[in-house]
C-alpha cells in the first residue's frame, strides 16, 4: 500500500474550510492547506493550537525590562549625578526606558520568534504547493493510502473544489 | 453574500432569538424619579443649612462625571463609524447613543453653576489680573454653554442620521466594503472633533480653573480621553446586565461581541494611563511648585492619597491585569465588575480631580454628597430609558452579526 499525495485547489475561502472540517471529521491521511491570504477561518478549521510564539514575546519583554532596570541603575551608581536635588534613584524616568526597552526587545523576539516557527527563510518548497496557491487560489494537499484516495478526492470535490488532481498528474507551475 | 454568511442567516434564524422590546420601562422610570427626589432635597437642603459648598462640589463632580459617559458613549458610536465597525450589527451603535438625553440634561444643569459661582470657582472671589481676560464669569459661562450646547445639538444630528435606514443597512451589510451613507461622514467626524475641542474647554474652565495657576497643556487631552473610557465601560457593563436579562440567543450571549467590548475597555484603559503619565513625567522633570503642587495635594497629601491610589487600582491595574486574557474578556461577569468597578473608579477621579482644589484638608464626602451623586445617578438612568428600549430591540432581532465563523 502506497502513500500518494492529492493535491486541490478552491475559490472560495468557505469552500476550502468546509473540505477541512470534512477531513479532519473523516480522520484520513494528513494534510497541508495553503492560502493566498492570513485567513483566520482556516486557522480555525485546522484547529492548531495557540502559537508559542507568545512567549518568546513574554520572554523578549521581560529581558528587556531587566535590560532596561540594568542600564538605568548601573548607569545611575556608575555616575552619581545630583539632578536637582532629587533622589539618586528615581523612578520615573526609569520606567520609560524599561518600557520602551521591553517593547524593543518583545517586538525583536516577536519577530524573529515567527521567523524561526515557521521556518522562513525556507530554500524548499512544500510538496505539492503550485504557484496559485500564492495568488488567487486556496489548496489543499492530502497525503493518504491509495486506497482511500476515491474516497477523499470525491470529498474534496463535493465541498467545492475546482480541480483535484494526484500528484504525480499534476503540471507544476 | 457567501455561503458562510448566507450559513450564518440561516442558522441565526433558526435559533432566533424572541424579540424583546422593552428592558425599562415604569419600575426604572419609578425608582430613577425617586432618586431624582432626594438628590434634589439633599441639595436644596445642604443649600439652606449652610453646606453650601459641599453640594455645589458634588454637583460638579457628578455633572463632569455623567455628562462625560453620556458625551464619551456618544463618540464611541461615531468612532465606530469611523473605524467601519461592523462586529456587533446595529446594536454597539444603538448602546453608545443610549445615553445621549442626558446631553440636554447636563447642559442645562450646567447654567445651574452660575449659582454656585462665588463658592466653585476661586477667581471669581479673587480674581486673577492677568488671566481675568479668560476667567471671567459672563465668558466662561458664554463660551462653555455654546459649546456644550454645539456638542449636544451636533450629537443628536449624528444620532439622528445613524438611526436612519441607510446607516442601519450600512452597520449590517457584513460582505460590502462600502463606505457608510454620506451624512454619517459628514456627522460622525464632526462629532468626535467637537468632543475633543469642547471637552478639553470643559477640562480647562470647570477642572484646572479651581486651582487657577496651575497648567498642564495635556490636561484637557487626559480628561476627554477619560469621558471616552467611561463612556466604554458605561457600554461594557449595560452589554453584560442586558446579556441576562434578553433570553436566548440575544447578540451579547455571542463571546466574539463580548470579546471586543473587553478589548475596547483593556485598550482605551492603558491610553488613560499612558496621559496621565505624560503629564506626570513633565511635571516631574521640570519640578516647578507652580505645576508640582496640584500632584503633591493628590497624591503626597492626606486625606487624598490613598484615593489617588485608587483611581490608579479601578481604572488601570484591575482592567489591565483582569481583563489580559481573552476568556475574561470572553466573560460578562468578569467584563462586568471590571467595567461597573472602572465606572467607580473614574467618578473618584473625577471627585479627586475637583474637590482638593476646593477642600484641601478633608475629604467632605458625607450623606448630601451621596444624595446629590444619586440624584444625578437616577437624572442619568430616566434619561437612558427610551435607548435602552432600543439597544433591547437592536439586539435581540436577529441581525445578523459580524464575522461570525470567527
Amino acid at each position: 500500500m502506497s502513500t500518494i499525495a492529492i493535491i486541490s485547489s478552491f475559490a472560495d475561502e468557505t469552500q476550502c474550510v468546509q473540505a477541512v472540517e470534512e477531513l479532519r471529521a473523516a480522520q484520513v491521511g494528513d494534510f497541508n492547506t495553503f492560502s493566498p491570504i492570513p485567513s483566520h477561518k482556516i486557522e480555525h478549521a485546522i484547529g492548531r493550537s495557540k502559537s508559542p510564539v507568545r512567549w518568546l514575546v513574554l520572554a523578549g519583554g521581560i529581558s528587556g525590562v531587566l535590560t532596561g532596570l540594568a542600564i538605568t541603575i548601573g548607569t545611575t551608581y556608575e555616575w552619581r549625578l545630583n539632578a536637582g536635588g532629587r533622589p539618586l534613584l528615581s523612578w520615573p524616568p526609569f520606567i520609560v526606558i524599561c518600557f520602551e526597552l521591553m517593547v524593543l526587545l518583545g517586538g525583536i523576539f516577536g519577530f524573529f520568534g515567527v521567523l524561526m516557527l515557521s521556518g522562513v527563510p525556507t530554500t524548499t518548497m512544500a510538496p505539492g504547493y503550485d504557484g496559485r496557491f500564492g495568488e488567487d487560489r486556496f489548496g489543499i494537499v492530502v497525503r493518504c493510502d491509495e486506497a482511500e484516495a476515491a474516497r477523499v478526492e470525491s470529498m474534496l470535490k463535493e465541498s467545492g473544489a475546482e480541480e483535484v488532481v494526484r500528484e504525480d498528474e499534476a503540471q507544476p507551475r | 453574500m457567501s455561503i458562510n454568511l448566507q450559513r450564518a442567516h440561516r442558522e441565526r434564524a433558526a435559533m432566533k432569538p424572541r424579540a424583546v422590546e422593552s428592558v425599562a420601562g415604569t419600575t426604572m422610570k419609578t425608582v430613577a424619579g425617586a432618586m431624582i427626589v432626594l438628590g434634589a432635597i439633599a441639595f436644596v437642603l445642604a443649600l439652606i443649612r449652610g453646606g453650601a459648598t459641599i453640594a455645589w462640589e458634588a454637583y460638579l463632580v457628578n455633572l463632569l462625571f455623567f455628562l462625560g459617559v453620556a458625551q464619551g458613549a456618544v463618540v464611541a458610536s461615531a468612532s465606530f463609524y469611523l473605524t467601519q465597525a461592523k462586529w456587533g450589527g446595529s446594536t454597539p451603535y444603538r448602546l453608545g447613543e443610549a445615553f445621549a438625553p442626558f446631553l440636554w440634561v447636563g447642559f442645562f444643569l450646567f447654567f445651574g453653576l452660575y449659582f454656585g459661582r462665588s463658592l466653585i470657582f476661586p477667581w471669581v472671589t479673587h480674581p486673577i489680573a492677568q488671566k481675568a481676560a479668560w476667567l471671567n464669569t459672563p465668558f466662561l459661562f458664554a463660551r462653555d454653554g455654546i459649546g456644550l450646547g454645539v456638542m449636544a445639538a451636533a450629537s443628536f444630528a449624528f444620532i439622528r442620521v445613524s438611526r436612519s435606514d441607510g446607516a442601519r443597512a450600512w452597520t449590517i451589510a457584513t460582505d460590502e466594503i462600502e463606505l457608510p451613507p454620506h451624512s454619517i461622514r459628514v456627522f460622525a467626524p464632526l462629532v468626535a472633533v467637537l468632543f475633543a475641542a469642547v471637552y478639553s474647554l470643559i477640562a480647562f474652565d470647570l477642572v484646572m480653573s479651581l486651582a487657577p495657576v496651575w497648567r498642564s497643556t495635556l490636561f484637557g487631552w487626559y480628561f476627554f480621553a477619560g469621558c471616552f473610557w467611561s463612556g466604554l465601560t458605561a457600554m461594557a457593563l449595560t452589554a453584560a446586565v442586558l446579556r441576562g436579562r434578553l433570553g436566548e440567543n440575544n447578540l451579547f450571549t455571542n463571546p466574539t461581541v463580548m470579546h471586543d467590548f473587553g478589548k475596547m475597555v483593556f485598550a482605551f484603559s492603558v491610553f488613560w494611563i499612558y496621559l496621565l503619565f505624560a503629564q506626570y513625567i513633565v511635571i516631574w522633570y521640570g519640578d516647578l511648585p507652580v505645576e508640582t503642587f496640584f500632584i503633591v495635594h493628590r497624591v503626597h497629601h492626606m486625606p487624598w492619597s490613598p484615593l489617588s491610589v485608587a483611581c490608579l487600582v479601578l481604572i488601570w491595574l484591575i482592567p489591565f491585569t483582569a481583563l489580559m486574557s481573552v476568556r475574561a474578556k470572553k466573560t460578562p461577569v468578569i467584563l462586568g465588575t471590571v467595567a461597573g468597578l472602572g465606572l467607580a473608579g473614574m467618578w473618584l477621579e473625577r471627585y479627586v480631580l475637583v474637590v482638593p482644589s476646593l477642600s484641601l484638608d478633608a475629604i467632605p464626602f458625607g450623606a448630601t454628597q451621596f444624595l446629590i451623586s444619586i440624584g444625578f445617578l437616577g437624572a442619568f438612568l430616566i434619561s437612558a430609558v427610551p435607548g435602552l428600549n432600543r439597544v433591547a430591540q437592536a439586539a435581540t432581532s436577529g441581525e445578523p452579526v459580524g464575522d461570525e465563523a470567527e
